[in-house]
């Protein structure tokens, strides 16, 4: 089954899936309940997979399904650690040059569309009965060889820049949130939020568990 | 299923993920616009390969290529974000003035 | 497409098998005989609907339906991918090796929602503990499974039954299987590795679910527990293969059989600190594979 044969049903499941990708990657900014946020990005991601693999890609949908799941996963217990509000109980806005943003995103959006509708594209569609799976094992471990393995070299810095960042002893030996100050109550002024004390030298400043986010 | 539908989905899925990038305070958030951003570049690359490129595999390594962009994307910027509480108690980019230090 | 319609009766199957084998390993352990526990489980599912329902305050109430949905629906999915017979699988993916991992994946998602919805903290505590060592024996199951591949030279679930045509991979990786069963245990939260539950934490993710939701639950991850045994036989005890009995029924035979592996390490093993499963995970579980993946590939290039 070639993708411009499609029968009926693969015809109605793309536009379902597509459109509900589109649907729960726009709910992802507009929901106040974080880790609904996280796992309606991977609503979304779900449904582009099943996209994916109804246009033919029978490897890279599925890994793209769980390569998602794991990454969301992981940013949901993320957004519950570094969010104010990660269950949405109270009401919040958190939005900076909303017109901005909006505009740009227009601009995106209308940009891609003209793309789509005026460019010019060669109409050569995948054959079908092709084995997908075995052509992409070959090419990846046989003439881009070279990229498969830069892109291993990459991850590997990736985890390893990774992990010390994040780690709890810094750069100088000493602990990582040493010196560690919310921001000043204007900026750029000295004032800072109840309870913090900027120490002049050196020593552990603002300390005792207040938040920047209150 | 066309290749102009599928890229008119790319195109709002791309548009999307700008639009939250940009109008987002916290540094998570913004991670999951650019995420969006990546998801639409990924269905584009697809609906080419299936459409415009014969089904050749360099199409699906370009699809793989994004997937790993988006795993290293997420890895360090989660580290960045954890390593920027640690140092200035802050997880918005209204707060982030420098990356001093 | 009528294969579909299979699915849901094996789904039921084998979570009752999952409880009952759970039930007469405890038995075993105590000495107890072995009579009446055939209707044991649902004697138990009947109390359970009947119970009286708790909430808490403000859960997530479309997580809280959804968790235990999205189990049965994955146990369903993996029960549908395992070949029953020469030719005969619900759900034939040219991929269906990666369609495991992620269904692994998909279920540590739906565990730590379970944990998450019910607002509550325990269960919470249970989520975080239990995702830690999930994303762990993810990885290992991801080497322990292309293992099992690389003699099939393909990704499909029939081709790697096909290559134990002459010799099981039990025996051609003999480090696999007991590293899949401990995959099998952790990501479906089953005694010795109930990170997601446990008395420790008042019950884990289940602390706050009653009734209807606690059977839901249950139910869901004793039959995503079949459908790794079913996926254990069929990848490492060479599936339909065997003498004299039709494909499906050495099929049953050899999900029993693990069935009853697993239910005898939960009641006879003592159970393990998240910690302790993370930290030998990386150091002790994590190089097993490796070498189990090594040993394959030399096998295969032999």
């Amino acid at each position: 089954m070639t993708p411009d044969q499609a029968p009926a049903w693969a015809d109605v499941g793309f536009w379902v899936f597509a459109l509900a990708a589109v649907a729960t990657g726009y709910r992802v900014f507009r929901t106040d309940s974080m880790v609904r946020s996280a796992f309606l990005l991977l609503a979304s991601f779900l449904n582009v997979g099943a996209v994916v693999l109804l246009l033919g890609g029978r490897y890279l949908g599925v890994a793209l399904v769980f390569m998602m799941t794991v990454e969301m996963t992981v940013m949901a217990i993320f957004m519950v650690a570094f969010m104010m509000n990660p269950a949405g109980l109270n009401p919040m806005s958190m939005v900076h040059q909303p017109r901005l943003a909006v505009v740009a995103g227009a601009g995106a959006f209308g940009g891609g569309v003209l793309l789509a509708l005026l460019g010019e594209f060669p109409d050569r569609p995948r054959r079908a009965g092709a084995d997908v799976i075995a052509a992409l094992g070959s090419q990846l471990l046989g003439r881009s060889m070279l990229v498969f393995e830069t892109v291993g070299v990459t991850l590997l810095a990736a985890m390893v820049g990774a992990v010390a960042l994040s780690s709890r002893r810094s750069r100088f030996g000493g602990p990582a949130d040493e010196g560690s100050l919310p921001p000043p109550l204007e900026p750029g002024g000295d004032r800072y939020p109840a309870g913090v004390v900027p120490e002049p030298a050196g020593g552990h400043g603002g300390h005792g568990g207040h938040g920047g986010h209150q | 299923m066309s290749l102009e539908g599928a890229l008119v989905v790319a195109a709002a899925l791309v548009g999307l993920g700008l639009w939250g990038a940009l109008s987002q305070q916290s540094i998570v958030m913004v991670l999951m616009g650019v995420e969006l951003m990546v998801n639409g570049v990924i269905l584009a690359a697809a609906a080419l390969w299936a459409f415009a490129a014969a089904g050749a595999p360099e199409g699906q390594l370009l699809v793989v290529m994004a997937m790993a962009v988006m795993a290293v994307e997420l890895a360090v910027g989660f580290a960045v974000v954890v390593a920027l509480y640690r140092c200035r108690q802050v997880d918005m980019t209204d707060g982030l003035e420098s990356l001093r230090n | 497409m009528t294969r579909v319609l299979a699915v849901g009766p094996l789904v039921v199957a084998g979570a009752y098998a999952a409880a009952v084998a759970r039930l007469a390993a405890a038995s075993a352990a105590a000495g107890h005989g072995l009579r009446g526990l055939a209707a044991e489980p649902l004697r138990r599912a009947a109390l359970a609907l009947v119970q009286q329902r708790l909430a808490t305050e403000r859960p997530d109430a479309a997580s809280r339906a959804l968790a235990p949905a999205v189990v049965a629906a994955l146990a369903a999915v993996g029960l549908a991918l395992v070949p029953l017979s020469r030719g005969w699988v619900v759900v034939d993916a040219g991929a269906g090796i990666v369609v495991w991992g992620s269904l692994e994946a998909l279920a540590i998602a739906a565990v730590y929602l379970h944990g998450w919805s019910a607002n509550s903290l325990q269960p919470l505590v249970a989520a975080y503990r239990f995702t830690a060592a999930g994303l762990t024996l993810l990885l290992l199951s991801m080497f322990v499974l292309i293992g099992v591949a690389l003699p099939a030279q393909s990704l499909r679930l029939a081709d790697v039954v096909d290559a134990q045509a002459g010799l099981w991979n039990v025996l051609r990786q003999p480090l696999g299987l007991p590293l899949f069963l401990v995959v099998a245990l952790g990501i479906t939260s089953w005694p010795p590795l109930d990170l997601a539950g446990g008395a420790d934490l008042a019950g884990g993710t289940a602390a706050e679910a009653s009734g209807p939701g606690r059977l839901a639950w249950t139910a869901a991850r004793a039959a995503l527990l079949a459908a790794f045994a079913a996926m254990g036989a069929a990848a490492f005890l060479g599936g339909w293969h065997g003498p004299w009995l039709p494909g499906p029924a050495w099929m049953a035979v050899k999900t029993a059989a693990l069935l009853a592996v697993l239910a005898a390490a939960g009641v006879r093993l003592a159970g393990l600190r998240a910690e302790a499963l993370v930290a030998r995970g990386w150091t002790v579980l994590l190089p097993l594979a490796f070498a189990d993946l090594a040993m394959a590939g030399l096998v295969a290039q032999l």
